[in-house]
């Protein structure tokens, strides 16, 4: 057996936030479109969850280019235009079997995790 | 358009990013660089503040440079760079073909059916040749010349009898061939050609 390294465990963990993070991102855009700025702030400043903001964008570009949102242009009041996304039909769906899939996953760790699996 | 043109410390961020992300392809780089010149506008906006002690926590935030263009995936060539070069060599004849062929065998964006038959399309006329020598050879080595015979024969009978005869419709075809194949085979694996396969989301 591999014995694993304490720094291990972080390492899984950012593994992990990175396969994660995206269904966030559709989980946030599941109500309505959102700028990418909008995002990435609202992201960040979920706990735990994502370390460095810049790395959101390649993420964004990521879904688009896999047709789970779509992007367009729109003038803000404030500033320069603001490019919004938008869940696509193929990213309500993603999102959907992401949100089942992840409550298993979740309980079964918590479970483990929390009674060492007897209950 | 962007107001923070012009910051020392967003120019300097921005530099390092684009020079961080230099493996990725141009346009992805640029729109990336973009993303993040966005972000900083906005976050300076919403700070609304545009001193040095704003301008560096919007960038902290941000994460290091190199962190957001590793994020951005790993280093990629550029899309069907080597499969230009490919065409390009196997179209022309001879020492091409030498140095087409494997880049052909070796690229990604063929399948295995595609790459054979453009291979041997462009090694056509090696084969052709090859078997015209073997024929050739046969021809002379049905007549065998004694070697005794030489000092008797008269040398301008001996070139006569190799068949002087300029270029003959078989030379023309054997010509032609050799021109028209390289081309040819690059035609065709330019028309098979398919994109490289795209990073999915799962594959990050």
């Amino acid at each position: 057996m591999r014995r694993m390294e304490p720094g291990e465990a972080r390492n899984t963990l950012s593994q992990l936030r990175r396969g994660v993070v995206e269904y966030c991102v559709l989980a946030l855009l599941r109500d309505g479109e959102r700028y990418g700025f909008e995002l990435v702030r609202t992201l960040s400043e979920v706990d735990g969850l994502v370390t460095s903001e810049g790395t959101i964008y390649p993420l964004l570009t990521r879904l688009r280019r896999d047709d789970l949102v779509t992007t367009f242009w729109q003038e803000s009041e404030s500033g320069p235009p603001r490019r919004y996304y938008r869940l696509t039909e193929s990213g309500r769906e993603a999102l959907a079997a992401f949100t089942s899939d992840w409550a298993r996953f979740r309980d079964g760790v918590d479970a483990l995790l929390t009674k060492g699996g007897a209950g | 358009m962007s107001t923070v043109q012009g910051h020392p410390l967003v120019d300097d961020y921005l530099r390092r990013l684009e020079r961080a992300a230099a493996h990725l392809p141009r346009a992805r780089r640029a729109e990336l660089v973009a993303e993040i010149r966005r972000h900083v506008d906005e976050a300076l906006l919403e700070a609304s503040a545009r001193d040095e002690v704003a301008v560096r926590n919007a960038l902290e935030r941000l994460g290091e440079p190199e962190e957001i263009a590793a994020a951005a995936g790993p280093p990629a060539r550029d899309r069907g760079a080597l499969e230009l070069v490919a065409m390009i060599l196997v179209a022309i004849p001879g020492i091409g073909w030498i140095a087409g062929a494997p880049l052909v065998a070796f690229s990604r964006s063929w399948a295995g059916r595609e790459k054979a038959l453009g291979i041997a399309i462009c090694l056509l006329p090696v084969v052709l040749f090859a078997f015209g020598f073997v024929a050739a050879d046969g021809g002379g080595s049905s007549t065998p010349l004694p070697v005794d015979a030489s000092p008797t024969a008269p040398a301008d009978d001996l070139e006569l009898g190799s068949d002087d005869g300029g270029l003959g419709p078989i030379e023309v075809l054997a010509v032609l061939v050799t021109l028209s194949a390289g081309p040819l085979a690059a035609l065709y694996l330019g028309t098979r050609l398919r994109r490289p396969p795209v990073p999915g989301m799962t594959s990050a």
